[in-house]
């Protein structure tokens, strides 16, 4: 408790000084901003925004993207509100209740309750973090190769498990992630693996092409061909602040979001995505009636948004302790570090405090700049939501343009990454959801090194992931979570849940 | 979905092509990956070769994409949609524009001088923009400009990359 303190008085003593404070307000505008946009989700806003970090210091770096992340996640939410428009999965159930109450003229109190909620999780889910990194750190330096090998083979099942659409189809993308992943020159044996005898390849793809082109251009593609109908609410506003009863009502299922959120948003492998859906499930069944759900209760707002938005911190757990990124965005963010020079895993945190703890005190930060932020700027959020695509798209394509050249100022990226667009639009097409896929691909490398050191360390035996207990409990989990997804009756429940 | 008794009797047949395509499409790219990587050596388990992984991923992508193709002929799903053409000329092709204008090239006899983004920007603006159903072109124009301005200002002076302006003009 002391140590947390003390470690805590550290981030802040960081986080707190001039400019970092001015990359966490300028990181969550602009995140905001972007994430705004209808058919743009937080992936692609990170994706899009990289560059800008490019000549930052690590820490102001990091700390910015966090902020981007956070204006991102709030971004959609207010599209979801205003439009019914999802960014992404997780802000589904937002559009339910949330754009009823925008119908009803209660947007205003809607856009408040969710940031409301969003600050409380926030500040919630830092206190986890903090209290929860020393330890999960100490314990990650026990992992061996084999534990960390199961324990990623553990975070791909529970993304397979908790992927939209068919499972098979989700197993197939992270199998494709891998397979992409091993592009490339050999570690060991400097070998060149599948690059067709050309020369960029032989670094591998790059991870911001392939981000760049299946999540950036892909998704204009796909927008291009579904003309949304964007049901901009046309009724007030009306007031920001929810009144005293509207508070009432939604003190507790904020909590229990908070709760539910957080837990969830540890797990590997994209827990982060069931909190809106399991918080929204809880509320309507514990309401006294639950015909209201639906048409704009507020409940059904306070609830998900919490839960989004403390899941979404925490899922930075997993990757800032084991190094092991849980989702699409948070492979993201290795790919940002990378860049930055900076490997996660929990040796961060030894070796570099002030950028650890700087980084988890700058997300309270993040979280009350998004209240500050956003709730004087609904106005301009609403007129930028009236933006056709028409001239959306462009804009979005030259931004990505720029940023791709930059990031290793290669004008043959920009090919490149065209072509991974023509792939995840070929991708969409089949139905597959490229998300689990770019997981795969992060991990992929990851997970090679890791089998090739257990494997030597037990002299080629495969014994050593089931004779060690941590590994077999992971691996036991992994198949444990399989197994009952595919059961007919759980099988059942989960489309339930995704299509609701 | 499973099938009534009717469609049983019909036998097999693909219920679903969007998933008998995805499924071709994963065999086919294994099928690649191990041609590719048909000269790595596989190594021993002690000592993993570099082929090992591609080629064990490979055909586990193989094995899915079987599976896919099966199941597409007991479950009913998706049909396979068209393509937007148009979406993929343009705003694919106006990336290509951008990669290839912004530091210029040099293909066989077609040689591009380095044009930089204040040529580059308005292209890929543009071009991009033609791929909208309900594209008009005045506002295009305008909007190519204005963004290429907002962002030289942007990316050159606000964040310093180093990204070529116009070297062709002022030498930046």
């Amino acid at each position: 408790m002391h140590d947390m303190i003390a470690n805590l008085g550290l981030g802040f003593s960081v986080a707190l000084g001039l400019q970092n404070i001015a990359l966490a307000f300028v990181g969550c505008l602009v995140g905001t901003l972007i994430g705004v946009l209808p058919g743009v989700g937080p992936v692609a806003t990170i994706a899009m925004l990289l560059p800008i970090t490019f000549g930052l210091d690590p820490v102001g770096a990091l700390i910015m993207l966090a902020g981007i992340y956070y204006g991102a996640q709030y971004g959609g939410s207010t599209t979801a509100i205003l439009v019914n428009i999802p960014g992404e999965a997780t802000a589904v159930v937002t559009t339910l209740d949330g754009h009823q109450m925008a119908k009803q003229g209660r947007a205003g109190v809607a856009l408040g309750t969710a940031a409301i909620g969003s600050f409380v999780a926030g500040c919630f889910a830092t206190l986890i973090i903090a209290a929860l990194g020393a330890p999960l750190t100490k314990l990650a330096l026990l992992f061996g190769p084999a534990e960390y090998f199961s324990l990623m083979v553990m975070g791909l099942c529970f993304a397979v498990v908790l992927a939209r659409g068919s499972i098979l189809k989700a197993f197939c993308m992270i199998m494709l992630g891998l397979l992409l992943s091993t592009v490339g020159t050999d570690l060991e044996t400097g070998q060149e693996r599948m690059t067709f005898g050309f020369p960029p390849l032989a670094d591998g793809i790059d991870f911001a092409v392939l981000a760049m082109g299946v999540f950036g251009f892909a998704e204009v593609l796909r927008n291009l061909e579904n003309p949304e109908a964007r049901d901009v609410v046309k009724a007030k506003i009306g007031r920001l602040l929810p009144s005293w009863e509207d508070i009432k009502q939604s003190t507790a299922p904020c909590l229990r979001g908070t709760f539910i959120g957080g837990t969830l948003g540890i797990l590997p492998g994209n827990g982060a995505v069931l909190g809106p859906f399991a918080s929204y499930t809880l509320e309507k069944k514990i309401a006294k009636d639950p015909s209201r759900f639906g048409k704009g209760a507020i409940e059904g707002v306070a609830g998900p948004e919490s839960a989004n938005n403390a899941g979404a911190q925490t899922a930075f757990i997993p990757l800032l302790t084991l190094g092991i990124p849980p989702n699409a965005v948070m492979a993201l963010m290795v790919g940002a570090m990378t860049i930055h020079g900076i490997i996660p895993g929990p040796q961060v945190m030894t070796k570099n405090p002030e950028l650890f703890w700087g980084m988890i005190a700058s997300m309270w930060i993040g979280n009350l700049m998004l209240l500050i932020i956003n709730l004087p700027l609904v106005g301009v959020w609403v007129k930028l939501l009236q933006v056709p695509y028409r001239l959306m798209f462009p804009a979005i394509l030259i931004f990505c343009s720029i940023g791709i050249y930059s990031v290793n100022n290669q004008p043959v990226d920009v090919a490149f990454t065209a072509l991974f667009g023509l792939f995840g639009y070929l991708l969409i097409k089949l139905g597959f959801e490229p998300a689990p896929m770019l997981l795969g691909f992060v991990l992929g490398k990851l997970m090679e090194e890791k089998l090739r050191q257990a494997l030597i360390i037990s002299r080629g035996s495969f014994m050593t992931f089931i004779e060690r207990p941590i590994s077999a409990g992971l691996l036991l989990v992994a198949v444990a979570i399989l197994v009952i997804a595919l059961l007919p009756s759980m099988a059942k429940k989960r489309d339930e849940v995704f299509t609701e | 979905m499973s099938l009534n008794k009717i469609e049983s009797a019909q036998g097999l047949r693909i219920r679903s092509t969007q998933d008998f395509a995805a499924g071709l499409f994963m065999i086919v790219l294994a099928g690649l990956a191990l041609f590719l990587s048909r000269d790595l050596a596989t190594g021993t388990l002690r000592q993993l070769g570099p082929g090992m992984l591609p080629k064990s991923f490979a055909v586990i992508c193989a094995a899915l994409g079987l599976l896919l193709s099966i199941n597409s002929l007991r479950y009913k799903g998706e049909k396979l949609a068209g393509w937007s053409w148009r979406g993929v000329l343009f705003v694919l092709g106006a990336a290509c524009l951008f990669g290839l204008t912004i530091r210029g090239f040099e293909i066989g006899p077609l040689k591009v001088p380095a044009l930089g983004m204040l040529v580059s920007g308005p292209i890929v603006v543009f071009v991009s923009g033609l791929a909208a159903e309900d594209v008009k072109l005045k506002e295009l124009t305008i909007f190519a400009i204005a963004m290429t301005i907002a962002c030289a200002l942007l990316f050159k002076y606000a964040l310093s990359l180093p990204i070529p302006l116009a070297p062709w003009l002022f030498g930046i």
